[in-house]
């Protein structure tokens, strides 16, 4: 019998040629993924006892939620984590600037197909993107990875969502998984792997593809992927660090569910305050009055977020009264977004163009909002108080949703400036 | 002026150059609520961390020259203020200072000196009007510059808002 | 009588009155300003006291959100709310928000500030106007609201010193060692208070950014404005954005100054005010090789396009890459400077050096925004304020110009440029 996406790899660092699902596995993780956290993770790892990293060059450590340092705790925070780095001969360590860490990882090659990346972040399943079963894991856990080099698993069942037809014009990614995590609840995939397949998924570009493993999270999953193709290899060029061996799903693998969706008659999607499945097409919300509008994050920060957002803001100018934060996922993008002068189409259309880094996404600066305000965002999480304001409101959407919204105050249709 | 400007409390004294983030850090510059702003007064003055824990009501606050350097917040002076410090009186203020403090109503008197004569826990008698400071533990005198004139005025209608409101109803 | 100084003639000409050193007049405001700090008190205590009254001209005031841009924390975010909503209750059509910059840079492009004119504004920083001309100025909240209310304040008309200088100097010392070197040799027991007149041949040489630098640091002389005569080419500039021509305010042949000071400055070197104070100068030289955390590169004294362009063509002299251990943030004064950079490069220059590039504004300066430092960090800044702990508890700053810092960055400790 066939085996799926999960399975495979999962048995194969397992050493063992079949597992199933429930089962327990205990594997040397590929990367160790870590942000800002990492410092009390770091703690947790003195407190087991253990006195060096077992690993360390498995360990990557991203600085980027708080970026430049917004208070002295903060700054404290990055310091002890320095000095860590330093004492345990950490190599793959990126301070502050470099990006958001789900962008480095990659852009430096530390996602690979066929690879096991476990890390400290809830959305570590963005890169499955890459043919990696890629998934989150609580700090502990981190810990104990530091301290061990190994990590127990329970296999998890299996998702296989086929998506057919074509993408409407002013559809993206982004609304494709708004879509799916409405239909399927927050929990709907809960502790499942998915797998993203078909024709449409076929034609995504890789960025297309991080969006949609990005957004696992939000509907439970413990992982997400797409099988890696000569696109994934064409973007990994020159980046890898070290070799790699594809792994797919069998043709004959057992899935819990197989979903099959059309996106012919797929609008815009937007996900209401106050979760991320609320999830309703654009239609549904539009001429709600916005104050801020944010495009970036890990979710959608990346060089053809800019594009298409640019494309929609270029020769325009914001909405009085509506500010536009635009945060580049990394060092990496931004060079690229200055070089193709979206950039400037973006300054001067109103935008603030802020440094590389998480931002505002999850409430620590760059942009928290005063009661009563409302933000859309191409962020993944719309939570209460997630961007830092309990009395705020957050609405989700493509980052070509966001800069029409943008330009008009309101939320609206970007299939009207296209 | 009158008795209103006679002050007698225990002082508090630190030295030369205490810019306004040390008397009201920047990191606090978002708070309008004075209640809240008093809880940070002299936070970063080396030595007076726990100032607003010990600081009572008419206490004095003695300085060495150019007190309130730096930024032209007004907070350096309502923290002072809602911690009940009846005065302050320095060897010299900053300017932004020393006009905000007038604006608010707020005493303060330049004294050459002061700062050698005076140490923490001293008794003394300010008289905002004569210009004169005893160090009623030491037995000392000093005579510095009261103010004069037009602050002298504003600060005697209790800031600018008293005055410009007499002026106002002057006018009507 | 004798004739008058600049700020003899201003004050006489905005108060009906013959001012000199030392009288207290009212005088008649052009432009009353807040910032996002301070601003949010001033409409308290304005309301406060005169509740609805309509304010005493909406075209004289205006607005500058650059202290947190955009907010960091909940508070300030409510606290531009209630700016903004204060401006569109009085009609109050100059609100430069998030996006715009550092204030007076801001007001100077937007030909809002001319020669001759009474300016106040919550910036103790206000008084870098006078590099135009203008007698600007930093004041609290009272002042202010008491000046939205009434279109006046009271001044007491400062002594002004006549202060020449004299010699030649060139690349890398700049305006900013000159400022340090005024500095170093002051008494501000002498300077507080005083209006300052700056002459000579090394003035003149200066171009609009170099006299903004110089006179930014007034302000840390105690000095209450310092003036330089614009010339025709800064004239034209102003008049070019004010849409119509300006003249410059100069001071009678016989006025009466307080004292008149000479300075020599040939072969003036690179410059450095060391921890904590900005007038504990010494020579680069004597501190070179003191390993830094981190470097700033902006704030209102050098944010300046041609601050950048020195910083960035340094950076590529000594091999474009920043010390792995150091952070460099650069900040563009405005949204101009910000694009203007772009379009020359920098940009390009300054991220692929590994530096992080943020939106224009006050940045790292007023604490509060981010860059904050960690206790025993060393910072080294093209600012103007290093007093202790003013960017973090236990953490030291040096205050130097643009080419210092930027060859400080590249080698990981305080260096001159090659």
């Amino acid at each position: 019998m066939g085996q799926t996406f999960a399975e495979k790899i999962l048995a194969q660092k397992a050493g063992l040629k079949q597992v199933e699902p429930g089962q327990i596995v205990t594997v040397q993780p590929d990367k160790l993924l870590t942000h800002d956290n990492t410092a009390a993770i770091a703690k947790i790892f003195h407190e087991i006892g253990v006195k060096r990293v077992a690993r360390p060059e498995i360990s990557v450590i991203v600085l980027d939620h708080v970026v430049p340092a917004a208070t002295e705790a903060h700054a404290k925070n990055h310091q002890q984590i320095r000095r860590f780095v330093a004492e345990q001969g950490i190599d793959s360590f990126y301070d502050v600037g470099e990006g958001i860490c789900h962008q480095v990882l990659p852009e430096k090659g530390h996602a690979l197909p066929g690879y096991l990346i476990v890390g400290s972040d809830s959305h570590t399943p963005t890169h499955g993107a890459f043919g990696a079963f890629s998934a989150g894991i609580g700090r502990t856990e981190a810990a104990a990875v530091m301290a061990t080099g190994e990590i127990w698993l329970m296999v998890p069942n299996s998702f296989r969502i086929v998506v057919k037809g074509r993408m409407p014009m002013g559809v993206y990614a982004k609304d494709l998984i708004l879509h799916i995590i409405g239909d399927l609840g927050a929990d709907g995939a809960d502790y499942r792997s998915v797998e993203f397949a078909g024709p449409v998924i076929e034609r995504m570009s890789v960025a297309s593809r991080m969006v949609l493993c990005n957004m696992v999270a939000e509907m439970g999953a413990k992982a997400g992927s797409v099988e890696p193709d000569e696109k994934t290899l064409a973007w990994l060029s020159g980046r890898a660090k070290a070799s790699f061996s594809p792994v797919s799903a069998d043709p004959d693998a057992a899935y819990e569910r197989i979903l099959e969706y059309d996106v012919g008659d797929l609008s815009p999607q937007v996900a209401r305050p106050h979760t991320v499945d609320n999830v309703v097409p654009v239609e549904g919300v539009a001429g709600t009055r916005i104050d801020q509008a944010f495009i970036g994050t890990c979710t959608n920060g990346r060089l053809q977020d800019f594009r298409e957002a640019a494309r929609i803001l270029r020769g325009r100018k914001v909405a009085p009264n509506t500010r536009l934060l635009i945060l580049p996922a990394s060092r990496e993008v931004l060079l690229a977004a200055v070089a193709e002068g979206l950039v400037t189409d973006l300054v001067s259309a109103g935008a603030l163009v802020l440094n590389t880094g998480c931002g505002p996404c999850l409430g620590a600066h760059e942009g928290v909002m005063a009661p009563g305000e409302v933000t859309i965002s191409t962020a993944n999480r719309n939570f209460k108080g997630r961007m830092g304001c309990k009395d705020a409101e957050i609405y989700l959407a493509s980052p070509a949703t966001v800069a029409a919204s943008a330009l008009t105050g309101e939320i609206t249709d970007p299939r009207q400036f296209l | 002026m009158s008795e209103e400007f006679v002050f007698r409390g225990r002082a508090w004294v630190v030295g030369d150059d205490i810019d306004t983030d040390m008397i009201y850090h920047g990191s606090y510059l978002p708070l309008t609520d004075p209640q809240e702003m008093a809880k940070h007064a002299l936070e970063y003055v080396p030595g007076m961390e726990d100032f607003t824990d010990k600081v009572q009501p008419g206490d004095i606050l003695v300085t060495g020259k150019n007190f309130g350097c730096g930024s032209s917040r007004e907070h350096a002076v309502i923290t002072l203020q809602y911690n009940d410090v009846s005065a302050v009186v320095a060897e010299s203020f900053s300017r932004i200072f020393y006009r905000n403090a007038v604006n608010l109503g707020f005493p303060i008197l330049e004294v050459p000196g002061i700062a050698r004569q005076v140490e923490t826990g001293d008794e003394l008698e300010v008289d905002a009007n004569a210009g004169s400071v005893h160090n009623l533990t030491k037995g000392v005198e000093l005579q510095g510059t009261p103010l004069s004139g037009l602050e002298k005025e504003i600060m005697t209608a209790g800031g600018l808002f008293g005055y410009l409101k007499k002026e106002l109803q002057a006018e009507e | 009588m004798s004739g008058k100084t600049v700020i003899e003639k201003i004050l006489s000409d905005h108060s009906g009155e013959d001012a000199r050193a030392g009288d207290r007049v009212w005088a008649d405001l052009d432009l009353a300003v807040v910032r996002d700090f301070g601003g949010p008190n001033v409409v308290l205590e304005y309301e406060k006291q005169l509740a609805d009254k309509p304010v005493w001209d909406p075209q004289k005031i205006a607005m500058t959100f650059d202290y947190q841009a955009p907010a960091k924390v909940v508070q300030v975010a409510n606290n531009q709310r209630i700016c903004r909503e204060f401006a569109a209750k009085h009609g109050i059509p100059h609100v430069f928000d998030v996006n715009a910059g550092i204030g007076q840079h801001v007001l100077l492009e937007h030909g809002m500030v001319l020669p001759g004119s009474v300016i106040i504004g919550t910036d103790s920083h206000m008084n870098l106007l006078g590099a135009v001309g203008s007698f600007s100025t930093g004041m609290g909240t009272t002042d202010v609201a008491a000046g939205w209310a009434t279109g006046r304040l009271w001044f007491r008309v400062p002594e002004t010193i006549k202060i020449t200088f004299q010699g030649e100097y060139g690349y890398p010392a700049s305006a900013k060692d000159l400022a340090l070197f005024l500095l170093s040799q002051i008494d501000t027991s002498k300077t507080i208070y005083k209006a300052m007149e700056f002459y000579g041949q090394p003035i003149q040489a200066l171009t609009l950014a170099g006299r903004l630098t110089l006179d930014s640091m007034v302000t840390e002389m105690e000095g209450k404005i310092g003036f330089i005569v614009p010339d025709e080419q800064i004239l034209g500039w102003i008049g070019e954005r004010a849409g119509k021509p300006v003249e410059a305010v100069v001071s009678d042949a016989d006025a009466s100054y307080w004292e008149e000071w000479e300075f020599n400055i040939d072969g003036l070197e690179p410059l450095i005010a060391c921890p904590d104070r900005p007038d504990n100068v010494r020579p680069v030289g004597e501190v070179a090789g003191t390993p830094v955390d981190e470097v700033f590169i902006g704030s209102c004294t050098n944010g300046r396009l041609e601050d950048l362009q020195v910083a960035a063509d340094v950076l590529e002299r000594m091999g474009g890459k920043v010390a792995p251990h150091v952070r460099l943030i650069v900040t563009p004064a405005t949204t101009e400077v910000a694009m203007e950079a772009v379009e020359a490069g920098l940009y390009e220059t300054f991220i692929k050096a590994g530096a992080m590039v943020t939106n224009q504004g006050c940045s790292l300066c007023t604490i509060g925004h981010h860059g904050v430092l960690a206790e025993g960090d060393i910072l080294v800044s093209t600012g103007n304020r290093n007093f202790r702990g003013k960017l973090g508890k236990g953490s030291l700053a040096y205050l130097t110009g643009p080419a210092v810092a930027a060859a400080t960055a590249v080698k990981g400790e305080i260096s001159l440029p090659e």
